[in-house]
């Protein structure tokens, strides 16, 4: 038979009940593409995990080439020709190219230092064996994030692996660097590699794999060849019912303007300008999207709008009220705010459920007596039951801690106090970054909800799907300007990648 | 809760059982000292009366630390706050003579301000200089040291004394007592009462408590965290400062050198050891009394030196923090085997 690896049985437990893995049993071949799919926290990275040796199973076993393996380290799994590259790329950004990836198993000459010529080459061999079109002498500082995953990939190969596992590789690049990668993981595939990756963008799986596994709640759903099914029957083995991709956009016809940001520039204190002359206005029953790659000055976008940075330029009205230079209590009276870093900016996870959504809500009145000084008890409690039934949170009580709650019930319970707010304008930074399937089409009803009640919705987002779906306009960021203002449904994914990346309109097609 | 208790009642036990254990090394029956040891402080009425007088610096210091580092302000002045504010007290002592029942009062609020002022300026110069209040902390403990060492040697100096001190206060602002029982302990259950009421039920109390667990999620839900931080500061300097107020008013009734003792020190492990918990701190402040007012009896008793009392202490806190983390270790190391049983079978 053809399997190369096969994985019986497993089951994970995280202490002290979390079921992450049951009784999973898959299989991977020689030479193919195999894709993990499932919605976050289905188990697809720990299953991974455990192949690797990061994660050690609480029961099941592994077998690689019919012989049972044992894999309790990484170095481990590399020796059996294992290897893994992390969704959060970990190079030495002083190093070289090629410094780093002969790292931990540099060629030494007689007197033990580096053979660094050797190892230069070593390195250039493998580049052009894999057309990778990379240069081994420049510095990974340097280099574009879809070039540092190459030289994550690269330095598997440099240790001889034959089995790659990949963990979403595609959520740090851009649409134009995607298929690259793709033609590079095929001609891996070519010449003998196996190749698991991990992803919920379902388009990219078609297209890539031979076989794809579907995972749903720690227990896998089936394996099926890619050429013989379609998008709508994986996401309903992902999410276990159907699940609608169309746009879900009703017309709205746009109200009074209600955010208006004039002309904010800032410059940072190395003197970088970061923010040029950043306009935008957002409607009430208008959601207004801002598409980027990301580093393009959108956390300063955020932080200016939240207060966290002074505007040093420029002018912010909200609701008709000026906040340009108000305090952040002030600004929350008008603008609800949901951020990409849950555990950083939107709640504290030791803290309870209740105290988490009593946030900002404690400042209004209702959940307070003696004029503000004493906590409602039990109005806050009766507040965090409706945001559990409103927003459809699954939760033991509302005393547990925040962190023992799911990602996508987290996200639920941040939304909910947010959008319970009342505020005219709402800012969304990432909101559904991490989010599986489900979780996301809750998220994008939520935000459609909205703007069907006459708020303003600002929603910053680096997945275009996204934007494309529930926006009515797009706004491109590059370089800290607005390089362009478009109409959602006048436009196509296609314009609004070449803008991110070139931060200008394609002259040559427009012509 | 029932969990945390259990928690704390194992570490100390085990605690105890480390001590013995040290004890036999050294050639010391442990049941015989540990016999002379409660019975000196818990024993009888005399001697539990000791003790909860003992407790009161303890009990006081350990909150203002748990206040402190629970809302993430790592106020360390304790012991400069606790003199400053035995000697406000003790200087309006010396100059008011009013009736008792106006004097005591005064002289505590003289107290809370005087460690309320200490705390202040280092609240000050982290709000005008963004000085880290953790070093500044410390050095104003030894500002305040050397400057109440000279303000009893020179200016208050007690001209008939031949070491450092000052006079006794006025008769109307010693803490009376009740039997045995100095009412101190009631100023502290009062304190403690307060203070419990403002962490767990009020505004401010969730606001401090959220932003000591994460202060940007706070500033961004509109808390005004510097204001906080500058009202933490100072309510644990009040806090402080009146366990230096009441150690002068219930004891010796006048500022003696090295009256601050360690009290203020072990307060702050007091603190730690409970977690920054309001209620917890009370009860391991009543602990920590008991193992020291038991201390003296032990020396006296057995031929096992106090000093031995200073090593139980640094067992029990670190077997109870790192029980801690190890008790859900253990817990969920059995949960986790229980489901793996269930899923395989």
């Amino acid at each position: 038979m053809g399997n190369l690896i096969e994985m019986r049985n497993i089951v994970k437990v995280f202490p002290p009940s979390v079921v992450a893995l049951d009784d999973v049993t898959v299989d991977f071949e020689e030479g193919e593409i195999h894709a993990i799919v499932g919605e976050n926290g289905a188990g697809k990275s720990t299953l991974m995990k455990i192949l690797y040796g990061l994660e050690s199973a609480t029961s099941g076993e592994i077998y690689h080439k019919g012989r049972r393996l044992n894999i309790r380290s990484t170095k481990e799994a590399i020796a059996s020709g294992i290897g893994m590259v992390h969704q959060e790329i970990m190079l030495v950004p002083e190093y070289t190219v090629w410094q780093n990836v002969v790292l931990g198993m540099e060629p030494v000459n007689w007197f033990g230092r580096i053979d660094e010529k050797r190892a230069r080459q070593q390195v250039q061999e493998r580049i052009d064996e894999y057309h990778f079109n990379l240069d081994p002498d420049a510095l990974v500082s340097d280099i574009s994030v879809a070039a540092r995953q190459k030289v994550e990939i690269l330095k598997l190969l440099y240790r001889n692996v034959l089995t790659l596992i990949l963990d979403e590789p595609t959520s740090v690049l851009t649409p134009q660097e995607i298929p690259r990668l793709f033609d590079e993981l095929r001609r891996l595939r070519d010449s003998g590699h196996t190749i698991l990756f991990i992803s919920h963008h379902l388009d990219e799986v078609l297209e890539l794999s031979d076989r794809i596994t579907v995972l749903r709640r720690g227990k896998k759903i089936g394996t099926v060849q890619a050429d013989q099914t379609s998008k709508e029957e994986l996401a309903q083995m992902m999410v276990g019912r159907e699940v609608l991709f169309t746009s879900l956009k009703q017309p709205c016809k746009p109200g009074r303007t209600v955010f208006e940001l004039t002309d904010l520039s800032y410059t940072d204190p190395e003197g970088r300008k970061r923010l040029d002359g950043v306009n935008i206005h957002v409607r009430a029953h208008e959601t207004v999207g801002i598409a980027g790659v990301e580093g393009n000055g959108q956390l300063e976008l955020v932080n200016a709008i939240m207060g966290l940075l002074p505007i040093q330029e420029g002018r912010l009205v909200v609701d008709g009220q000026d906040l340009t230079h108000a305090d952040i209590l002030t600004r929350r009276g008008k603008i609800s705010f949901v951020s990409q870093d849950r555990g950083r900016m939107s709640a504290s996870l030791p803290a309870s459920i209740k105290e988490n959504v009593l946030m900002t809500h404690h400042r209004q009145g209702r959940f307070t007596k003696l004029m503000g000084l004493v906590l409602n008890n039990r109005e806050a409690a009766a507040f965090a039951e409706e945001v559990r039934e409103q927003f459809a949170v699954h939760m033991d009580g509302a005393d547990a801690p925040f962190s023992s709650l799911s990602g996508g019930n987290q996200q639920k319970v941040i939304l909910g106090r947010e959008l319970l707010l009342n505020t005219p304008f709402v800012l969304l930074d990432q909101p559904t970054r991490g989010l599986d399937v489900g979780s996301i089409e809750y998220v994008h009803r939520q935000i459609l909800a909205m703007r069907e009640a006459g708020r303003a919705v600002l929603l910053i987002s680096a997945d275009l799907g996204e934007l494309f779906r529930i926006t009515d306009r797009i706004l491109v960021l590059s370089r800290g300007r607005i390089v362009a203002d478009l109409v959602t449904d006048e436009t196509d994914i296609n314009e609004v990648g070449y803008l991110m990346l070139e931060g200008k309109r394609n002259e040559t097609e427009a012509a | 809760m029932r969990q945390k208790l259990l928690n704390g009642l194992a570490g100390i036990v085990v605690a105890l059982l480390i001590g013995a254990v040290v004890m036999l090394v050294q050639g010391y029956n442990p049941v015989e000292t540990y016999l002379a040891l409660f019975n000196y402080s818990l024993g009888s009425g005399y001697a539990f009366a000791t003790m909860l007088k003992n407790s009161v610096p303890l009990i006081l210091t350990g909150l203002s630390a748990a206040v402190a580092f629970g809302s993430g302000a790592i106020n360390l002045g304790q012991p400069g706050q606790l003199l400053m504010g035995a000697l406000a007290a003790t200087v309006a002592g010396l100059y008011l003579d009013l009736p008792p029942a106006v004097m005591i009062p005064t002289l505590l609020i003289a107290a809370a301000l005087g460690g309320m002022a200490w705390s202040g300026v280092a609240a000050l110069m982290r709000r005008w200089f963004n000085m880290d209040e953790f070093i500044t902390t410390l050095m104003l403990n030894m500002i305040a040291d050397f400057f109440t060492y000279w303000a009893i040697s020179y200016p208050f100096f007690d001209k008939g004394a031949n070491s450092p001190m000052t006079p006794p206060i006025s008769r109307a602002g010693w803490m009376p007592e009740i039997g045995r029982f100095n009412t101190s302990v009631l100023v502290m259950l009062l304190a403690f009462i307060v203070t419990w009421f403002i962490s767990t039920r009020t505004t401010a109390g969730y606001e401090w408590r959220i932003s000591g667990q994460n202060s940007l999620f706070a500033r961004l839900g509109g808390v005004n965290t510097s204001k906080n931080y500058m009202l933490v500061m100072l309510m644990t300097g009040v806090l402080a400062g009146l366990a230096g107020g009441l150690i002068v008013m219930a004891g010796p009734h006048r500022f003696i050198k090295d009256i601050g003792a360690n009290y203020a020190w072990d307060g702050v492990m007091v603190a730690m050891v409970a977690n920054n918990g309001i209620i917890a701190t009370l009860l391991y402040g009543l602990f920590f009394a008991t193992l020291q007012t038991g201390a003296l009896g032990m020396e006296l008793i057995t031929a096992v030196p106090r000093e031995l009392i200073m090593v139980l202490q640094a067992i029990v806190l670190l077997v109870v923090m790192a029980g801690r983390s190890y008790f859900d270790i253990i817990a969920n190391k059995l949960a986790e085997r229980q489901k793996t049983r269930e899923r395989v079978a």
